[in-house]
Protein backbone atom coordinates (compact mmCIF):
# COMPACT_ATOMS: atom_id res chain seq x y z
CA UNK A 1 0.00 0.00 0.00
CA UNK A 2 1.22 3.56 -0.91
CA UNK A 3 0.42 6.19 1.51
CA UNK A 4 0.10 9.82 0.29
CA UNK A 5 2.27 12.53 1.16
CA UNK A 6 1.28 15.03 3.78
CA UNK A 7 -0.47 18.51 2.20
CA UNK A 8 -0.34 21.94 3.79
CA UNK A 9 -2.03 22.54 6.89
CA UNK A 10 -3.73 25.53 5.22
CA UNK A 11 -4.75 28.00 8.25
CA UNK A 12 -5.95 31.95 7.95
CA UNK A 13 -2.06 33.23 8.52
CA UNK A 14 -0.73 31.00 5.47
CA UNK A 15 -3.79 31.32 3.02
CA UNK A 16 -2.82 33.92 1.28
CA UNK A 17 0.79 32.24 0.62
CA UNK A 18 -1.01 29.11 -0.99
CA UNK A 19 -3.40 31.08 -2.87
CA UNK A 20 -0.31 32.67 -4.35
CA UNK A 21 1.23 29.57 -5.05
CA UNK A 22 -1.77 27.81 -6.51
CA UNK A 23 -0.94 30.51 -9.39
CA UNK A 24 2.72 30.17 -9.57
CA UNK A 25 3.64 33.10 -7.51
CA UNK A 26 5.42 33.52 -3.69
CA UNK A 27 3.73 36.21 -1.94
CA UNK A 28 5.64 37.39 1.19
CA UNK A 29 3.70 39.09 3.85
CA UNK A 30 5.37 43.18 4.27
CA UNK A 31 4.93 45.11 7.08
CA UNK A 32 2.85 47.68 6.21
CA UNK A 33 4.69 50.29 8.43
CA UNK A 34 8.36 49.47 8.80
CA UNK A 35 8.61 47.66 5.35
CA UNK A 36 9.98 44.22 7.08
CA UNK A 37 9.82 40.84 5.06
CA UNK A 38 8.60 37.87 7.04
CA UNK A 39 8.46 34.36 6.87
CA UNK A 40 6.75 32.57 8.42
CA UNK A 41 3.45 34.13 7.60
CA UNK A 42 2.13 36.20 10.87
CA UNK A 43 -0.69 38.80 11.48
CA UNK A 44 1.87 41.10 13.58
CA UNK A 45 4.83 42.18 12.31
CA UNK A 46 8.07 40.70 14.17
CA UNK A 47 9.79 43.48 14.25
CA UNK A 48 7.38 46.49 14.82
CA UNK A 49 4.06 44.58 16.10
CA UNK A 50 2.40 46.87 13.16
CA UNK A 51 -0.66 44.64 11.99
CA UNK A 52 -0.25 46.10 8.82
CA UNK A 53 0.70 43.76 6.22
CA UNK A 54 1.07 44.06 2.20
CA UNK A 55 2.14 40.87 -0.02
CA UNK A 56 4.80 41.23 -2.33
CA UNK A 57 5.54 38.96 -5.52
CA UNK A 58 9.33 37.10 -4.45
CA UNK A 59 11.13 36.45 -7.59
CA UNK A 60 11.72 33.46 -6.98
CA UNK A 61 15.19 33.70 -7.01
CA UNK A 62 17.60 32.50 -4.07
CA UNK A 63 20.50 30.71 -2.49
CA UNK A 64 20.42 27.78 -0.42
CA UNK A 65 21.26 28.40 3.08
CA UNK A 66 21.64 25.05 4.08
CA UNK A 67 20.25 21.53 3.20
CA UNK A 68 20.34 17.89 4.05
CA UNK A 69 20.02 14.62 1.93
CA UNK A 70 17.12 11.93 3.44
CA UNK A 71 18.33 8.44 3.36
CA UNK A 72 15.43 7.50 5.38
CA UNK A 73 11.67 7.84 4.66
CA UNK A 74 10.33 8.85 8.16
CA UNK A 75 6.92 9.09 6.38
CA UNK A 76 6.69 5.89 3.81
CA UNK A 77 5.20 8.37 1.45
CA UNK A 78 8.57 9.45 0.76
CA UNK A 79 10.28 6.53 0.42
CA UNK A 80 10.37 6.65 -3.41
CA UNK A 81 12.09 9.86 -3.44
CA UNK A 82 15.09 8.89 -1.44
CA UNK A 83 17.67 9.94 -1.46
CA UNK A 84 16.25 13.47 -1.69
CA UNK A 85 17.19 16.93 -1.01
CA UNK A 86 15.57 19.28 1.91
CA UNK A 87 17.12 22.64 2.23
CA UNK A 88 15.99 25.71 3.87
CA UNK A 89 16.31 28.34 0.44
CA UNK A 90 17.30 32.07 1.68
CA UNK A 91 15.48 34.34 -1.13
CA UNK A 92 17.05 37.00 -2.68
CA UNK A 93 14.49 39.24 -0.96
CA UNK A 94 15.49 37.90 2.51
CA UNK A 95 12.82 35.41 3.85
CA UNK A 96 14.34 31.61 4.72
CA UNK A 97 11.97 28.63 3.06
CA UNK A 98 12.03 25.03 3.98
CA UNK A 99 12.10 23.63 0.27
CA UNK A 100 13.12 20.63 -1.76
CA UNK A 101 15.99 21.16 -4.27
CA UNK A 102 14.87 19.16 -7.23
CA UNK A 103 16.30 18.25 -10.88
CA UNK A 104 20.06 17.71 -9.74
CA UNK A 105 21.60 14.71 -7.82
CA UNK A 106 21.93 15.42 -4.19
CA UNK A 107 25.95 15.52 -4.05
CA UNK A 108 25.39 18.41 -6.65
CA UNK A 109 24.25 20.42 -3.74
CA UNK A 110 26.03 23.27 -1.98
CA UNK A 111 25.82 25.73 0.73
CA UNK A 112 25.02 29.25 -1.18
CA UNK A 113 24.39 28.18 -4.39
CA UNK A 114 22.14 30.20 -6.55
CA UNK A 115 18.87 28.28 -7.19
CA UNK A 116 15.10 29.20 -8.87
CA UNK A 117 11.60 28.22 -7.63
CA UNK A 118 9.74 25.41 -9.42
CA UNK A 119 6.63 24.41 -9.00
CA UNK A 120 5.29 20.73 -8.46
CA UNK A 121 1.44 20.77 -8.64
CA UNK A 122 0.74 17.97 -6.43
CA UNK A 123 -3.29 18.27 -6.42
CA UNK A 124 -5.23 20.70 -8.51
CA UNK A 125 -5.60 23.38 -6.57
CA UNK A 126 -2.04 22.78 -4.11
CA UNK A 127 1.17 23.54 -5.53
CA UNK A 128 4.46 23.31 -3.75
CA UNK A 129 7.76 25.72 -4.33
CA UNK A 130 10.62 23.63 -4.55
CA UNK A 131 13.75 24.78 -6.21
CA UNK A 132 16.42 23.72 -8.72
CA UNK A 133 19.84 24.76 -9.69
CA UNK A 134 19.52 28.35 -11.26
CA UNK A 135 19.84 28.66 -14.87
CA UNK A 136 23.12 30.27 -15.81
CA UNK B 1 15.09 28.02 36.96
CA UNK B 2 11.46 28.24 37.68
CA UNK B 3 11.83 25.70 40.13
CA UNK B 4 14.60 27.66 41.98
CA UNK B 5 12.24 30.82 42.06
CA UNK B 6 9.34 28.61 43.56
CA UNK B 7 12.02 27.21 46.57
CA UNK B 8 13.27 31.36 46.63
CA UNK B 9 10.10 32.46 47.19
CA UNK B 10 8.86 29.99 49.78
CA UNK B 11 6.11 29.11 47.70
CA UNK B 12 7.38 24.97 48.00
CA UNK B 13 9.47 23.03 50.39
CA UNK B 14 10.71 20.56 47.92
CA UNK B 15 10.37 20.63 43.93
CA UNK B 16 10.90 16.82 41.92
CA UNK B 17 11.98 17.42 38.27
CA UNK B 18 11.16 14.23 36.59
CA UNK B 19 10.84 12.58 33.02
CA UNK B 20 9.57 9.37 31.92
CA UNK B 21 8.85 8.19 28.77
CA UNK B 22 8.36 5.14 26.55
CA UNK B 23 10.36 6.53 23.58
CA UNK B 24 11.77 3.07 22.38
CA UNK B 25 8.68 0.99 22.97
CA UNK B 26 5.58 3.67 22.41
CA UNK B 27 5.69 6.33 19.54
CA UNK B 28 4.59 9.20 21.77
CA UNK B 29 8.52 10.66 21.17
CA UNK B 30 7.79 10.45 17.44
CA UNK B 31 4.50 12.36 17.46
CA UNK B 32 5.82 15.13 19.83
CA UNK B 33 8.81 15.54 16.95
CA UNK B 34 5.75 15.40 13.98
CA UNK B 35 4.30 18.12 15.31
CA UNK B 36 7.48 19.96 15.60
CA UNK B 37 7.66 21.12 12.49
CA UNK B 38 4.20 20.11 10.86
CA UNK B 39 4.59 22.43 8.07
CA UNK B 40 7.21 21.40 6.77
CA UNK B 41 5.72 17.68 6.55
CA UNK B 42 4.84 18.52 2.98
CA UNK B 43 8.77 18.69 1.81
CA UNK B 44 9.23 15.11 3.91
CA UNK B 45 10.93 17.19 6.76
CA UNK B 46 10.07 15.46 9.74
CA UNK B 47 11.32 15.48 13.25
CA UNK B 48 14.70 16.90 15.21
CA UNK B 49 16.88 15.04 13.16
CA UNK B 50 16.52 16.82 9.50
CA UNK B 51 16.00 20.24 11.58
CA UNK B 52 19.73 19.65 13.67
CA UNK B 53 21.14 18.26 10.46
CA UNK B 54 20.39 21.49 8.39
CA UNK B 55 22.19 23.63 11.19
CA UNK B 56 25.05 21.21 10.73
CA UNK B 57 25.78 21.41 7.28
CA UNK B 58 25.46 25.52 7.74
CA UNK B 59 28.46 24.68 10.01
CA UNK B 60 30.35 22.70 7.97
CA UNK B 61 30.19 25.37 5.57
CA UNK B 62 31.00 28.58 8.03
CA UNK B 63 33.48 27.18 9.92
CA UNK B 64 34.95 23.60 8.70
CA UNK B 65 33.07 21.14 11.00
CA UNK B 66 31.66 18.03 9.88
CA UNK B 67 32.27 13.73 10.76
CA UNK B 68 36.08 14.02 11.56
CA UNK B 69 34.89 16.22 14.55
CA UNK B 70 31.40 14.36 15.44
CA UNK B 71 33.46 10.88 15.31
CA UNK B 72 35.39 11.96 18.65
CA UNK B 73 32.32 12.84 20.23
CA UNK B 74 30.01 9.71 19.68
CA UNK B 75 33.15 7.42 20.46
CA UNK B 76 34.32 9.36 23.51
CA UNK B 77 31.03 8.88 25.19
CA UNK B 78 30.39 5.47 24.03
CA UNK B 79 33.81 4.86 26.61
CA UNK B 80 31.40 6.38 29.28
CA UNK B 81 28.61 4.19 28.94
CA UNK B 82 30.95 1.30 28.41
CA UNK B 83 31.46 2.20 32.23
CA UNK B 84 27.67 2.60 33.21
CA UNK B 85 25.99 -0.82 33.62
CA UNK B 86 22.29 1.47 33.36
CA UNK B 87 23.65 2.35 30.11
CA UNK B 88 21.88 1.04 26.95
CA UNK B 89 24.80 0.99 25.02
CA UNK B 90 27.02 -0.45 28.20
CA UNK B 91 28.16 -3.53 26.31
CA UNK B 92 28.57 -1.92 22.80
CA UNK B 93 32.30 -0.48 22.08
CA UNK B 94 32.50 2.01 19.82
CA UNK B 95 35.65 2.65 17.29
CA UNK B 96 36.27 5.53 14.81
CA UNK B 97 35.81 2.42 12.19
CA UNK B 98 32.37 1.62 13.39
CA UNK B 99 31.38 5.53 13.48
CA UNK B 100 32.24 5.24 9.60
CA UNK B 101 30.45 2.22 8.96
CA UNK B 102 27.03 3.71 10.44
CA UNK B 103 24.17 4.18 7.89
CA UNK B 104 23.15 7.96 7.05
CA UNK B 105 20.30 8.92 8.34
CA UNK B 106 19.93 12.41 7.18
CA UNK B 107 23.11 13.70 6.05
CA UNK B 108 25.38 14.84 7.43
CA UNK B 109 24.53 12.56 10.18
CA UNK B 110 24.47 9.20 11.07
CA UNK B 111 22.71 6.34 12.90
CA UNK B 112 25.96 7.13 15.17
CA UNK B 113 25.41 11.29 15.32
CA UNK B 114 21.97 10.55 17.02
CA UNK B 115 20.70 10.05 20.28
CA UNK B 116 18.92 7.08 21.52
CA UNK B 117 15.09 6.37 22.30
CA UNK B 118 14.51 5.36 25.41
CA UNK B 119 11.96 3.44 28.21
CA UNK B 120 12.61 4.97 31.42
CA UNK B 121 12.79 7.89 33.51
CA UNK B 122 14.94 10.34 35.72
CA UNK B 123 14.14 12.26 38.46
CA UNK B 124 16.09 14.86 40.95
CA UNK B 125 14.77 16.82 44.07
CA UNK B 126 15.82 20.28 44.63
CA UNK B 127 15.43 22.06 47.79
CA UNK B 128 17.15 24.56 49.92
CA UNK B 129 20.74 23.73 50.95
CA UNK B 130 19.40 24.10 54.80
CA UNK B 131 17.33 20.92 54.23
CA UNK B 132 19.57 18.95 52.08
CA UNK B 133 21.97 19.43 54.72
CA UNK B 134 19.70 17.15 56.55
CA UNK B 135 19.74 14.59 53.70
CA UNK B 136 21.34 11.06 53.89
CA UNK B 137 23.38 12.34 50.51
CA UNK B 138 25.46 14.97 50.13
CA UNK B 139 24.38 17.91 48.75
CA UNK B 140 25.26 19.69 45.20
CA UNK B 141 24.21 23.25 44.96
CA UNK B 142 23.46 25.18 42.05
CA UNK B 143 26.13 28.54 41.54
CA UNK B 144 24.76 29.94 38.34
CA UNK B 145 22.39 29.41 35.83
CA UNK B 146 21.60 31.13 32.75
CA UNK B 147 18.85 31.14 30.05
CA UNK B 148 18.29 32.33 26.25
CA UNK B 149 16.16 31.53 23.40
CA UNK B 150 17.31 33.18 20.13
CA UNK B 151 14.79 32.12 17.61
CA UNK B 152 11.37 30.70 17.74
CA UNK B 153 11.31 28.94 14.57
CA UNK B 154 14.15 27.15 12.04
CA UNK B 155 13.23 29.36 9.00
CA UNK B 156 13.67 32.92 10.11
CA UNK B 157 17.01 31.69 11.97
CA UNK B 158 20.05 33.66 10.67
CA UNK B 159 22.49 32.22 12.32
CA UNK B 160 21.96 28.46 12.07
CA UNK B 161 25.48 27.51 13.08
CA UNK B 162 25.79 29.75 15.54
CA UNK B 163 26.47 31.10 18.61
CA UNK B 164 22.90 29.60 19.79
CA UNK B 165 21.45 30.54 23.05
CA UNK B 166 24.72 28.58 24.74
CA UNK B 167 26.49 31.29 24.68
CA UNK B 168 24.97 34.42 26.40
CA UNK B 169 23.21 31.44 28.93
CA UNK B 170 27.11 30.23 29.56
CA UNK B 171 27.98 33.87 30.07
CA UNK B 172 25.51 34.46 32.62
CA UNK B 173 25.82 31.21 34.46
CA UNK B 174 29.41 31.79 34.85
CA UNK B 175 29.10 35.17 35.74
CA UNK B 176 26.06 34.41 38.48
CA UNK B 177 28.99 31.14 39.78
CA UNK B 178 31.10 34.22 39.41
CA UNK B 179 34.16 31.50 37.66
CA UNK B 180 35.48 30.74 34.51
CA UNK B 181 36.14 28.20 32.13
CA UNK B 182 38.94 27.04 34.11
CA UNK B 183 37.15 26.19 37.11
CA UNK B 184 34.94 23.42 35.29
CA UNK B 185 35.73 19.79 36.49
CA UNK B 186 33.56 18.37 33.95
CA UNK B 187 30.46 18.91 31.31
CA UNK B 188 27.37 17.11 31.27
CA UNK B 189 25.81 18.51 27.63
CA UNK B 190 22.39 17.91 25.96
CA UNK B 191 23.45 16.18 23.72
CA UNK B 192 20.67 14.93 21.28
CA UNK B 193 23.31 14.61 18.36
CA UNK B 194 27.10 14.41 18.06
CA UNK B 195 27.00 18.36 16.57
CA UNK B 196 24.57 19.98 18.95
CA UNK B 197 27.85 18.80 21.83
CA UNK B 198 30.28 20.44 19.25
CA UNK B 199 28.54 24.06 18.78
CA UNK B 200 27.32 23.75 22.70
CA UNK B 201 31.12 23.64 23.95
CA UNK B 202 32.25 26.12 21.25
CA UNK B 203 29.69 28.93 22.18
CA UNK B 204 30.44 28.39 25.86
CA UNK B 205 34.05 29.43 24.59
CA UNK B 206 35.90 26.07 25.27
CA UNK B 207 37.31 26.51 21.55
CA UNK B 208 36.81 28.72 18.49
CA UNK B 209 34.91 28.32 15.63
CA UNK B 210 35.80 25.14 13.75
CA UNK B 211 38.51 23.69 16.08
CA UNK B 212 36.75 21.51 18.39
CA UNK B 213 38.85 18.71 16.61
CA UNK B 214 42.12 19.71 17.45
CA UNK B 215 40.33 20.52 21.23
CA UNK B 216 38.95 17.03 20.98
CA UNK B 217 41.32 15.36 19.44
CA UNK B 218 43.12 12.48 21.87
CA UNK B 219 40.38 11.53 24.18
CA UNK B 220 39.50 15.00 25.32
CA UNK B 221 36.29 14.03 26.65
CA UNK B 222 36.98 10.27 27.70
CA UNK B 223 37.71 8.44 30.83
CA UNK B 224 41.30 10.09 31.58
CA UNK B 225 40.82 12.90 29.56
CA UNK B 226 41.15 16.68 30.18
CA UNK B 227 38.32 17.53 30.28
CA UNK B 228 35.36 15.03 30.77
CA UNK B 229 31.87 15.26 28.73
CA UNK B 230 28.99 13.17 29.00
CA UNK B 231 30.18 11.04 31.49
CA UNK B 232 26.88 8.44 31.61
CA UNK B 233 27.47 7.95 28.00
CA UNK B 234 25.12 11.17 27.37
CA UNK B 235 22.01 10.94 24.94
CA UNK B 236 23.92 9.61 22.45
CA UNK B 237 25.09 6.18 25.07
CA UNK B 238 23.19 5.91 28.02
CA UNK B 239 19.58 7.12 27.58
CA UNK B 240 17.59 10.05 26.35
CA UNK B 241 15.65 11.64 29.39
CA UNK B 242 15.72 15.00 27.99
CA UNK B 243 17.63 17.91 30.25
CA UNK B 244 17.52 14.97 33.11
CA UNK B 245 20.14 12.98 31.28
CA UNK B 246 22.90 15.66 31.58
CA UNK B 247 21.34 17.37 34.70
CA UNK B 248 21.67 13.86 37.19
CA UNK B 249 24.59 13.12 36.17
CA UNK B 250 26.39 16.22 37.18
CA UNK B 251 24.25 15.58 40.62
CA UNK B 252 25.48 12.07 40.81
CA UNK B 253 28.85 12.48 40.02
CA UNK B 254 29.31 15.24 42.32
CA UNK B 255 27.22 13.13 45.26
CA UNK B 256 30.23 10.38 44.17
CA UNK B 257 27.27 7.76 43.25
CA UNK B 258 28.66 6.95 40.50
CA UNK B 259 30.63 3.60 40.87
CA UNK B 260 32.98 2.69 37.79
CA UNK B 261 32.66 5.80 36.27
CA UNK B 262 32.90 8.01 39.11
CA UNK B 263 35.13 10.71 37.80
CA UNK B 264 38.34 10.36 40.39
CA UNK B 265 41.54 8.24 40.63
CA UNK B 266 39.52 5.30 38.89
CA UNK B 267 39.17 7.11 35.67
CA UNK B 268 42.16 8.79 35.43
CA UNK B 269 40.45 12.35 35.97
CA UNK B 270 40.19 14.80 39.23
CA UNK B 271 37.57 14.39 41.38
CA UNK B 272 34.62 17.02 40.41
CA UNK B 273 34.02 20.19 42.29
CA UNK B 274 32.19 22.13 39.69
CA UNK B 275 30.28 20.34 36.99
CA UNK B 276 28.50 22.59 33.92
CA UNK B 277 25.79 21.17 32.49
CA UNK B 278 23.10 22.53 29.49
CA UNK B 279 20.00 21.83 28.29
CA UNK B 280 18.54 22.97 24.89
CA UNK B 281 15.07 22.70 23.32
CA UNK B 282 13.50 22.98 19.41
CA UNK B 283 16.74 23.18 16.63
CA UNK B 284 18.76 24.86 19.05
CA UNK B 285 16.44 27.90 19.90
CA UNK B 286 16.49 27.42 23.67
CA UNK B 287 19.10 26.80 26.10
CA UNK B 288 19.79 26.41 29.47
CA UNK B 289 23.20 26.43 31.35
CA UNK B 290 23.63 25.32 34.66
CA UNK B 291 26.76 25.34 36.85
CA UNK B 292 26.36 22.69 40.10
CA UNK B 293 28.83 22.50 42.82
CA UNK B 294 29.73 19.88 45.57
CA UNK B 295 28.56 20.55 49.09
Amino acid sequence: MTSRKPLPKINADTAAFWEGCREHELRIQKCGECGHLRWPPAFLCPHCLSGKTELVRASGRGTVYSYTVYRVAFDPAFRGDLPYVVALVALEEGPHLVTNIVGCDPSAVSCDMPVEVVWDDVTETVSLPKFRPAAR
Amino acid sequence: MHAVGVLEAGLCRHVLLSYGDCGRSGNSMMQLLANLNAEDAVFGHFGATGGYALAARRAMHEFHTGPDTWKQIAVGQRKWANLNPRAAMYGRTMTEADYDRSPWIVEPFRTADNCLLTDGGRACILTTLERARDLRHPPVTIMGLGMYNPAADIAPARHLAGPTGARRAGETALRMAGITLDDIDACEIYDCFTYTVEITLQDYGFFKPGEGKDWLQGGTIGPGGRMPVNTSGGQLSEAYYMGLTPLTEGVMQLMGRCGERQLGPKTGNKKPEIILCSDNGGILQSHACYILKRG
